[in-house]
């Protein structure tokens, strides 16, 4: 058995200890190795999905598939755009993720502050019943927002029904986040000592003005942390976006990627072109925000 | 004009909590509380086969939802094929959830010491929970395609198999496919979470355990455990809950098939709602998810409240 140097020591020394290798040592190895073949299996489909939309439609139909292109191409990305309307795709996906997230983060952050500096009458119950929003199964819903959406305006001069339009999407995908939204921050501002606002108060702001130039300030990582989700939720989304829209002037991406499903063909180069322009956002967001996206999910799940 | 200005500054600062919580409140009633309203209305109605007219049926599309037709009254045989689905939905979300679980804590045990390069290993973790699940879903449809797939690619090239197979075709490989490719989406959200409850635990219980010389899984149960106990709760109640209800993968995958071997409460809802424009018998099920949810969250509550944050 060899000896067990500190964690510190083994760092100090390196491997070369002895005769054996210390524990700590053979285990970071292990640990190492692991993680690595994790990383490798969890990252090889993406691989064989950005492969498959750079090879010309022949050669992604080969037989065994070939997991290295040999004729690199982007005409794929080129077609989608060119025989599909994939910027208006783009563009309804952009439009509904953005508007989605600027009112969620606003609203989020306002009341989210309130529930975690007032006590009013009611504030836990309110709480709950907003945040218990979030437990509720949204597909259970589709039926109702099915036929909620296709119903006539309530408001007169308004024409037709909100049926096929972004504002559908938007309003379904506020279900979706602010409930999450108002969690996120309200569990972040608690972490913001409330002696500031007092300090605030005491030099003659108002609640407003305490809010906004000190307490706000101090809560961008939060507010960061809630936007990245609530704009990823909503560009992904996929359920309700297909049960809510019916033509390409509100249909977003995930749903026109579903399109290159038909019953007995499937265009795989160029549905993988079209799902590596949806996966955007994910893979950009998760390469350089990772660590506002685990502080986001933690804080909005487990109660620190 | 200073003083004016004073009441009306006194009348925002009154008006903070009414003005910041009032607008999330109201959106939240009308486009949560109004649906589940209309959810619970419409699961009473069905529409007429002829005149297409609603009508008032009481508890009629809950009986037709759970029990066979044909039989005489509530306390019969149940509905074969609610059965198979339901039954379904146990296997996909029960293997999957435990699968992703156990994964996941491993995982994240793995991540949770003193590696050069873990914050680049959590990035390169993380990402795929974020994709949208339709990209993940024919992503694994791509992979597990019949001719061209990249795992037949593999067993073909490594000579495990002669011929290509149709995994999505045959009932039991489709729901493998489908439990992979959900273990796939999901263990990075475990990880997160368990990652996040272990750095929870006072490193000095650890070095305190093993001053005493305690085996690593009396450590594991008796120092890691009690703390992780919270974040395994979060982890396995939002697992089960979001597995239950989503449609995503299983529909871009297999849409239920083959001859609804692969059929969950999800896509039922989905098909009949849908595809079968029966709103009524849809909204019946999506009544029965609700209440199943609510039982779920209240048991895991339940053993929530002795955990050491609550104190």
């Amino acid at each position: 058995m060899s000896t067990k140097p500190s964690t510190k020591l083994a760092r100090l020394l390196g491997i070369e200890t002895g005769d054996e290798w210390p524990d700590v040592v053979r285990e970071r190895w292990i640990a190492y190795g692991l993680l690595s073949l994790y990383v490798i299996v969890l990252w090889f489909p993406v691989y064989f999905i950005f492969i498959t939309s750079i090879k010309p439609p022949g050669e992604a139909v080969s037989i065994p598939a070939s997991f290295l292109p040999t004729e690199p191409t982007a005409a794929n990305y080129v077609d989608i755009f060119t025989q599909r309307p994939f910027e208006l795709y783009t563009f309804n996906s952009l439009v509904v993720a953005t508007t989605t997230t600027v009112i969620c983060v606003t609203l989020g952050t306002l009341t989210g502050y309130t529930f975690s500096r007032y006590d009013f009458i009611g504030n836990r119950a309110l709480l709950l019943t907003i945040v218990g929003a979030r437990m509720f199964p949204p597909i259970a819903l589709i039926v109702p927002f099915f036929a909620i959406m296709s119903d006539p305006p309530l408001i007169g001069g308004l024409t037709g029904s909100l049926y096929d339009t972004r504002v559908a999407l938007i309003l379904t995908y506020i279900f979706f986040n602010l409930p999450f939204s108002v969690w996120i921050m309200k569990n972040y501002f608690d972490g913001i000592p409330v002696s500031l606002d007092e300090q605030a108060q005491i030099d003659g702001c108002s609640a407003w003005e305490g809010f906004f130039k000190i307490v706000l300030p101090m809560a961008k990582p939060g507010i960061a942390a809630t936007a990245i989700l609530a704009f990823i939720f909503s560009w992904n989304e996929f359920v309700f976006a297909l049960v809510l829209t019916s033509t390409e002037s509100s249909q977003t991406l995930p749903i026109a990627v579903s399109l290159f499903v038909a019953d007995d063909f499937i265009d795989w180069a160029r549905l993988a072109a079209g799902g590596m322009i949806a996966a955007f956002p994910g893979i950009l967001f998760g390469l350089f925000f990772q660590r506002h996206i685990v502080s986001g999910i933690t804080r909005g799940a487990v109660k620190e | 004009m200073e003083r004016s200005n004073k009441s009306l500054r006194r009348l925002l600062d009154r008006l903070f909590v009414p003005m910041t919580v009032g607008p999330t409140l109201i959106l939240i009633v009308t486009i949560i509380a109004y649906p589940v309203y209309r959810l619970f209305v419409t699961s009473l109605y069905r529409t007429h086969p002829i005149t297409g007219e609603w009508q008032f049926v009481g508890l009629e599309n809950f009986r037709r939802l759970l029990f066979a037709d044909g039989a005489d009254g509530w306390l019969t045989v149940f509905d074969p094929s609610f059965v198979a689905f339901t039954r379904n939905t146990i296997v996909y979300v029960g293997s999957s959830v435990t699968i992703s679980f156990l994964l996941g804590l491993g995982v994240a045990m793995l991540l949770d010491r003193d590696l050069k390069g873990r914050s680049w290993i959590r990035t390169a973790v993380i990402v795929p929970w974020i994709l949208p699940y339709v990209f993940s879903g024919l992503m694994w449809r791509w992979m597990f395609q019949a001719q061209y797939g990249a795992i037949n690619g593999f067993l073909l090239r490594l000579g495990v198999i002669e011929e290509s197979v149709a995994f999505l075709s045959n009932g039991t490989l489709a729901m493998v496919a489908l439990i992979v490719a959900d273990v796939w989406v999901f263990t990075p959200f475990v990880i997160v979470i368990l990652l996040a409850g272990l750095q929870n635990v006072p490193e000095q219980l650890y070095d305190a355990a093993e001053v005493d010389g305690a085996s690593r899984w009396s450590r594991f149960w008796n120092v890691t455990y009690p703390f992780l106990k919270p974040s395994i709760l979060v982890a396995l109640t939002i697992r089960i809950i979001f597995d239950l209800r989503a449609l995503d993968i299983v529909w871009v995958m297999t849409e239920g098939g083959p001859s609804k071997e692969t059929e969950v409460w999800a896509s039922f809802l989905y098909r009949t709602s849908m595809e079968f424009q029966n709103a009524g018998e849809g909204a019946a099920m999506g009544v029965l998810m609700l209440a199943v949810t609510f039982g779920i969250v209240t048991v895991l509550y339940t053993f929530f409240s002795g955990s050491p944050y609550e104190q």
